[in-house]
């Protein structure tokens, strides 16, 4: 009977119970399309970055990542990619030559870090091919093809076709230069691969450097980012001497957004929840005042604190009941319908691109955030009753009474 | 034996500031079976000595006993359970749930008391029928005149089985009729089932009716009149 009376209590001030039950409503929605947003916008920018930069995974000889320096380069490389590419989870494995020169035009010279691609192998990782605005990807020249970013190929002021020169320092320390033809041009929000990337086929760098087979680089995709740590388990399993990471050590800068994300959805939500706790806390308290007679003759004839205490809560917790299910659905449809349109920030892109952003937003959420935001809804339903219920079992009955 | 006792009853409000001394000095026995009266003028005492007996306010000086059980001592919560199993209330307004129907009223105070389904069913249907309201049984408060919800009043009361019924003044806000009607009913409960009720009013259509009269004056017993009829 007592969830009868807290029932029929949210009924009887139908305006008062509205405006909790829409402000729920709201709160709810725009905690979801919020956080959607949000969740959006990082996981396609640490998706972008996983699947066309960093890979989930990468192999160094240990002193590589200092210096770059081309002499340490990965022991064996062929059979450890092979080892790699037989853990369970790794999707593709690819093989990469690094070394940092100059690209030259016959109008400009840039700094670039030259990348020599085992170009079979670099389609299935980074997908290099999907960037691509202008060209092929690696074809129409026989010799030397090169593949650059839209802006280094603006910078320098060439098209497809046109010839540049890498130039940068061998295996002995001799300057050594290459005549490349362009061959393929990408655009992609990655600043380091749109300005500071040439893209060379494997074999034709290790005969410049004079390495030999060598590569410095592994790169590995996993199915999912649960497999990264197993497989770099099993890799260290096998192999002692390299350095093995994931891509939130390779590039700690993604790693630390993801952070700052997951802790702006909880600004977001405490924010958005405070204002619940304190209208709820407001509603109820009025409508715990507007019923302290019969407050007071429900104590009178025996009804004790726990129970009223109880009613009060019940009450409001059918407020959220009826609202936070509603809320969730709105935000539910608002983040779907976005999901499937996508959200266009071309407007603001020229900044965001800079920070590594695609245009296009695709609002997301895991379904476990649902749930999140409902029990964190119905917990802050509890402590917004908690006060005005409190209020009332402290009220002596003959005050309660007398009051008129 | 007595089944209220008050002794040397004293109660003064605002004791701080500027204090009222509602009640002066009362002692009061009330046998069981009695259809007593506390009669008096506005602002003598009436409310605060009931509030007092039914364990629901505290005296300032003095000591009441419910059927050989001292209340002065009890903590509040302690208070709200013997409430419950003891004493009947009927106040002047807001007796009831509005958004319980008359009988889930009357039901109510038997699931507070933990009785089960059947028993609280039998006994509500039983009570709304000797009042004469069965047929408002699945009335809300709001539909029923102010003389009909006073009668849920007295089977609400009547609904936990108390040792007393405690009305302060039931009629005042009632018409003649249903005032004539509501002690009717409670003069039959008095006599065919020995209920007893301790009520206040300064209504003489109402004292008229009483078997024993308590007046008072001032915070103190004037005179204490047992009717012979
Ligand atoms: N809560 C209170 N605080 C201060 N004075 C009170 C309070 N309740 C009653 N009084 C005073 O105590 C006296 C007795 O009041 P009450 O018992 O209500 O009288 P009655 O019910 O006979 O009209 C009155 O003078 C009244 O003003
Ligand atoms: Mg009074």
């Amino acid at each position: 009977m007592l969830l009868k009376i807290a029932w029929r209590n949210v009924w009887r001030n139908k305006s008062r119970s509205f405006i909790v039950i829409s402000s729920i409503i709201v709160g709810v929605w725009a905690l979801v399309a919020g956080t959607g947003f949000m969740n959006g916008f990082m996981v396609s920018y640490i998706s972008d970055s996983i699947n066309h930069n960093t890979s989930n995974i990468q192999v160094h000889h240990p002193a590589f990542s200092e210096d770059k320096d081309i002499q340490f380069y990965i022991e064996n490389a062929d059979a450890k990619a092979q080892t790699l590419r037989n853990i369970p989870g790794v999707t593709a494995v690819t093989k990469r030559v690094l070394v940092n020169g100059m690209i030259a035009s016959a109008k400009k010279a840039s700094g670039v870090e030259i990348r020599g691609l085992d170009i079979a192998n670099e389609q299935q990782v980074t997908h290099l091919d999907s960037l691509l605005i202008d060209g092929a990807y690696f074809e129409g020249v026989k010799r030397n093809p090169v593949i650059i970013g839209a802006k280094l190929a603006e910078e320098l002021h060439v098209r497809i076709r046109s010839k540049i020169v890498l130039t940068f320092s061998d295996k002995e320390g001799d300057m050594v230069s290459g005549a490349f033809r362009v061959v393929g041009i990408i655009k992609t929000s990655a600043v380091n691969l749109n300005e500071g990337t040439a893209f060379v086929r494997d074999a034709d760098i290790q005969s410049l450097l004079g390495i030999g087979n060598n590569y410095h680089e592994l790169a590995a995709v996993t199915q999912t980012l649960i497999e990264e740590q197993v497989v770099i388990g099993k890799y260290k399993n096998s192999y002692t001497e390299d350095l093995i990471e994931d891509w939130k050590e390779i590039a700690p800068e993604l790693a630390y957004a993801s952070n700052m994300f997951s802790n702006m959805l909880y600004i977001l939500m405490g924010v958005i929840l405070t204002a619940l706790v304190f209208g709820i806390i407001n509603t109820m308290l009025m409508a715990v005042l507007e019923r302290i007679k019969e407050l007071g003759m429900l104590m009178a004839v025996g009804m004790n604190k726990s129970k009223v205490f109880f009613m009060i809560v019940i009450e409001t917790i059918f407020l959220g009941i009826i609202a936070t299910p509603i809320g969730l659905l709105c935000g539910y449809l608002n983040v779907r319908f976005y999901n499937e349109r996508g959200v266009d920030l071309s407007e603001y892109s020229k900044g965001l691109e800079a920070f590594g952003y695609s245009s296009d937003l695709f609002p997301y959420l895991e379904p476990s955030v649902y749930l999140t935001v409902a029990v964190g809804v119905f917990i802050t339903t509890i402590l917004g009753a908690a006060y005005p219920a409190y209020k009332a079992i402290s009220l002596k009955p003959v005050e309660a009474l007398h009051k008129i | 034996m007595s089944i209220i006792q008050a002794q040397n009853v004293k109660k003064t409000y605002n004791a701080d500031t500027i204090p009222v001394h509602a009640l002066n000095d009362v002692t009061l026995n009330v046998e069981e079976g009695e259809f007593t009266a506390i009669v008096g003028p506005s602002g003598c005492g009436k409310t605060t000595l009931l509030n007092i007996l039914g364990g629901l306010d505290d005296a300032t000086l003095g000591h009441v006993e419910i059927d050989g059980t001292s209340i002065t001592q009890m903590s509040d919560s302690d208070l709200i359970d013997f409430r419950l199993h003891h004493i009947g209330f009927v106040f002047q307004a807001y007796n009831l749930i509005p958004v319980l129907t008359t009988k889930e009223n009357v039901e109510f105070i038997m699931l507070l008391q933990k009785q089960d389904e059947k028993t609280r069913d039998a006994r509500g249907m039983e009570l709304l029928t000797e009042m004469g309201i069965a047929d408002k049984a699945d009335k809300r408060p709001s539909e029923l005149s102010g003389g009909q919800q006073q009668r849920v009043a007295v089977a609400r009361a009547l609904a936990s089985k108390p040792k007393f019924v405690l009305a302060d003044e039931p009629t005042a806000n009632l018409d003649s009729q249903s005032t004539k009607d509501l002690l009717d009913i409670m003069l039959r409960l008095n006599e065919e089932e020995g209920i007893t009720f301790v009520f206040s009013t300064h209504d003489q259509r109402v004292i008229d009716r009483a078997k024993r009269i308590v007046y008072l004056d001032d915070g103190k017993i004037v005179n204490d009149v047992t009717v012979k009829k």
